[in-house]
């Protein structure tokens, strides 16, 4: 993962609304006057979903919402996948606007440009486990060698090798969960939607799937946007990660601008348990560098972890450097006791 | 319960209102009538419009255009052409085929998915019809069913899944098929007969309409319960709606569907002996011979060919339906075994060993017969008590008390009374209307002693079945010592052991209720163990932790909670009862299971399509009052 943050924007909402009932004009009027979302169900018997989201996705960034159930996540998803109709708002995918389109360009957009992994697999039990990994392909009648092909080399990519002609049943959930990651990357889709797609799985078998899906994203480099409600897991895959509380975001940013600066109470309940030494890096506690000899240097993105036994083996201050190798900074065990404690 | 303030009220306070208001209503209403009606004669002769002249007049119409109308030469005539000659064309292919090649091809569907043990079953089954002499009824009754099957999935399917769509389609269709299936297969027979004129279509038709609800249905469920994700996914990848539905929907609805149609296989097979009647060819009419001539053995050795065709046409459609490769043998293989049988059909043809040897016939069932006669010379004491019994203290009572002492007047009001407190008014309405109706065509009378026996045999029914489901929804064992019991008697058609009970009892009304119960028991059975079995088990270990003898637990637990269950078994026995009227009619039952022969043998258009009208209605009111009463019965509606 980098943090390039001058990438272009591949995928953008603009004030995307989602209300479930009949009055949704109503819910709207009440809803930007400032009502509840208790307040106008029981006025209008409309249920806000999604209030006024907007949101940019950087090319090759994994954009994490992260929110508990009830949130809105997974409809803000479905409006920006379009699986859904946003009430208000547009989805613009590299300036188009997905939400203008006649379903059959929205086809043609979908089988060039995006996928989805879907929280209970969403898989096929009659197809074969390579069946279901070439659908994208088969549904744009890609010729059937070729197909297979293609889906073969994903399939043992995900380390599926071998379990081609076995049926979904036959699976356990975290090797069904790689079909359906199969199935995604497939199609070589730009944008890779993933509706917490780890959230039914056994706590090491989700930790293994994270981290392939660490590894595969090193390397293929697509745009991600990710739900999940567990904030561990937001810290671990999001580049930039949106807090989601009843329809709304409450903050937007990444791991540490989140545990060091949270925007709301909301928002610094889910830091608490996170345990800062792995989150913050060696960027987030320098100060400017100054002309005392430094006794060792570290890099800008080392972990904080990573920081201490440099730090009280060679004494302070230790040099921070950028990529290039420049001094950006020093770093002392006071800044790194304040943090801690601060946090606490 | 909410606290209420309490308030003083000397005499009637408005909870003894609400429970005993209606009772007194219903008492005073009945006194009424019956004081004003009860010195009246039975349902007003002179009321009687008969519908019967007019659709006479319609049958004459039918009769006398078949030949030039546009209606028949543009549409019926091609139709039956049609079915005729796919069946012909079937039945043609099986008799020229030697007898081995159709063992081997019908083994091979499900050998193909290595499905040995059904492949065996088919051998068998197959073996049995052909030692005991009907190689060509089987035949004829093999393809007459596949044809049925095949034009119902060919029109099912399309109608199953437009209704998945389209919500208002599904509202408008749902009555359509509910009458279909409640209807007795011998009331549409009658019409049918007369479009398309005797011979192999009638009966094919017939099938058909028995067997097109459940695949509309259960396409229809099948792919509603597709998973909204697997939907999604293939809407992401761009798939048009065609192709979601081609490659997603309906592959995966199609175990749902494979389960409809072997169900309505089994059931429908009971419309191949009446099929016999209006003229189809095959393993209908050595049933229907055997019950003339009384004999038992006989009717056993057609009953069992009539079931091993069920099982056949059963295990192919479900090895047909098994789509894992792995399973699947290789297509070398399948080739190889595929030139074999060509071969020896060459050879066959050309040995003329095509026929199937005659080894015996159904003569080897006579000792059968024996058995009965001595069981009925000696247990004449039983059969004769029962007979009487039954007859004297319930039979004639019962419908003297609604057909002559109860002014007909007070029978209406208590059924509507009745269908208003478990559904409301609409319902009383509509059963009052029904009932009037019913004696204003002149069948009042008949329709009374056709609900006496139908509730006299439903009553028997459960009390056998009730506590033998409670029993086997307990032990297993006993489940499965009993299932195949069931089978039995659901799929051996009714009029087969109908042979015996009338040898037993003679002709009259005892017969047909007997009859009536064993074929009626089965579902009662079943849905009764099923209820039992539902019953979480946390519950009842709850109930044991506070040390509740098992007596306790089952009267206390386990019956309560299987209750809405079980009272959905009452309505099945009820339905099932009222689908045997006919047969009972057969044997001497009288009421309208009586008219229905007389319309049969003489084609009374007229009369065949009251008679069916009354048992239609019959057939609503009682299959909706039973259902209300099973949804009182749920927990969650019970709290008022």
């Amino acid at each position: 993962m980098s943090n390039d943050a001058d990438r272009p924007v591949c995928l953008e909402a603009k004030g995307v609304w989602k209300v479930f009932g009949a009055k949704t004009d109503a819910a709207i009027q009440m809803s930007n006057a400032g009502s509840t979302r208790a307040e106008v169900l029981k006025a209008t018997g409309c249920t806000i979903g999604v209030k006024d989201v907007s949101l940019q996705v950087q090319r090759g960034e994994t954009f994490v919402v992260m929110g508990l159930s009830g949130s809105g996540k997974s409809t803000l998803v479905r409006c920006i996948a379009q699986l859904t109709d946003s009430t208000l708002g547009n989805v613009l995918l590299d300036g188009e606007d997905l939400t203008a389109m006649d379903s059959s360009s929205l086809r043609e957009v979908r089988r060039q440009k995006l996928s989805m992994v879907f929280q209970h697999f969403g898989l096929f039990p009659h197809r074969t486990v390579i069946d279901n990994a070439a659908y994208g392909l088969e549904v744009q009648k890609v010729p059937k060698s070729q197909r297979l092909e293609r889906a073969r080399d994903v399939l043992s990519e995900v380390g599926l090798q071998g379990y081609e002609l076995h049926y979904p049943g036959q699976l356990s959930g975290g090797m069904q969960q790689r079909v359906g990651l199969a199935r995604a990357l497939t199609v070589d889709p730009e944008i890779l939607f993933f509706d917490e797609p780890f959230s039914a799985l056994d706590p090491l078998i989700r930790r293994d799937m994270q981290d392939q899906l660490l590894d595969l994203q090193q390397r293929l480099q697509r745009t991600i946007v990710f739900i999940t409600h567990d904030f561990a897991e937001a810290i671990k895959l999001g580049d930039r990660i949106a807090i989601m509380k009843d329809g709304v975001f409450d903050q937007v940013g990444t791991a540490s601008e989140l545990i060091t600066e949270p925007a709301t109470d909301y928002v610094r309940e889910f830091t608490e348990d996170i345990p800062k030494t792995k989150v913050l890096t060696a960027a987030d506690v320098m100060s400017a560098p100054t002309d005392t000899a430094m006794s060792g240097t570290v890099h800008a993105s080392d972990t904080i972890e990573s920081l201490l036994p440099v730090l009280l083996k060679h004494g302070e201050p230790v040099g921070v450097v950028d990529a290039s190798g420049q001094t950006v900074g020093i770093v002392n065990r006071a800044a790194v006791a304040d943090l801690l404690a601060g946090a606490q | 319960m909410t606290a209420t303030v309490p308030t003083i009220t000397p005499s009637v306070d408005s909870h003894t209102l609400r429970r005993w208001g209606p009772l007194a209503g219903l008492a005073a209403g009945a006194v009424v009538l019956q004081v004003v009606f009860g010195a009246s004669e039975n349902f007003p002769a002179r009321w009687d419009t008969t519908f019967a002249a007019p659709i006479d007049d319609a049958g004459n119409w039918l009769r006398a255009n078949r030949q030039t109308h546009p209606v028949f030469t543009g549409f019926f005539t091609p139709l039956r052409t049609v079915v005729d000659a796919i069946i012909n064309a079937f039945t043609d292919i099986l008799l020229w085929l030697p007898w081995y090649a159709v063992l081997a091809l019908a083994a091979a569907v499900p050998a193909r998915v290595r499905m040995y043990r059904a492949a065996a079953t088919i051998v068998g089954a197959l073996l049995y019809t052909g030692l005991i002499g009907f190689w060509e009824e089987t035949m004829q009754t093999l393809a007459l069913m596949s044809t049925a099957v095949f034009l119902a999935v060919l029109i099912g399917l399309p109608l199953g899944v437009i209704a998945a769509f389209r919500p208002g389609f599904e509202a408008a269709l749902r009555p359509v098929l509910d009458v279909m299936q409640t209807v007795p297969a011998f009331i549409y027979f009658l019409p049918l007969f007369m479009l398309f004129s005797i011979g192999n279509v009638p009966g094919t038709v017939a099938t058909l309409i028995y067997a097109l609800p459940p695949v509309v249905r259960l396409t229809t469920l099948g792919i509603q319960s597709v998973p909204e994700s697997a939907v999604q996914a293939s809407e992401m990848y761009g798939a048009t709606p065609r192709q979601t539905l081609f490659k997603v929907q309906l592959p995966m609805a199609i175990p749902s569907i494979i389960t409809g149609l072997s169900q309505t296989i089994m059931m429908a097979l009971g419309v191949v002996v009446l099929a016999t009647l209006v003229g189809a060819k095959g393993l209908g009419s050595p049933v229907l011979q055997s019950l003339n001539q009384r004999r038992t053995g006989r009717g056993i050795a057609a009953g069992l060919a009539i079931m091993a065709v069920a099982m056949v046409l059963d295990r192919m459609w479900k090895s047909a339906a098994e789509r894992d490769p792995l399973k699947r043998h290789d297509r070398r293989t399948l080739l190889g075994v595929l030139g074999a049988i060509l071969v020896a059909i060459t050879i066959g043809r050309f040995a003329s060993v095509d026929t199937f040897p005659e080894v015996a016939d159904w003569t080897l069932f006579d000792p059968v017969d024996d058995g009965v006669v001595w069981i009925r010379d000696n247990l004449r004491w039983v059969t004769r008590t029962f007979n009487d019994t039954l007859v004297t203290y319930a039979f004639l009572p019962a419908r003297d008390l609604l057909s002559t002492t109860l002014a007909w007047p007070v029978v209406v009001f208590v059924t509507g009374w009745a269908c208003w407190r478990v559904k409301g008014l609409g319902f009383a309405a509509f059963s009052a209307a029904s009932l009037l109706f019913i004696g204003l065509i002149g069948l009042w009378d008949e329709a009374i002693s056709t609900l006496v026996s139908v509730l006299i045999a439903s009553a028997l029914a459960l009390a056998i079945a009730i506590p033998v489901g409670i029993w086997a929804g307990r032990r297993p064992k006993v489940e499965a010592f009993i299932s195949p019991i069931l089978d039995g008697l659901q799929t051996i058609p009714s009029l087969v052991y109908i042979i015996p009970v009338v040898i037993f009892f003679t002709v009259g009304v005892v017969p047909g209720i007997v009859a009536t119960i064993l074929y009626a028991m089965v579902p009662g059975v079943r849905i009764t163990a099923l209820g039992i079995k539902e019953v979480s088990t946390e519950s009842l270990e709850a109930s044991r932790t506070f040390g509740a003898t098992p007596r306790q637990t089952l009267l206390g637990v386990r019956i309560p909670l299987a209750a809405p269950t079980i009272m959905a078994g009452v309505n099945q026995v009820i339905m099932m009862s009222l689908a045997m009227v006919i047969i009972a009619g057969l044997v001497g039952g009288g009421g309208l299971g009586f008219q229905t022969v007389v319309v049969l043998k003489d084609s009374e258009f007229g009369l065949g399509f009251e008679v069916g009208a009354a048992l239609v209605l019959m057939a609503m009111i009682l299959d909706r009052f039973t259902e209300a009463a099973a949804d009182k019965m749920q927990p969650h509606r019970s709290a008022t």
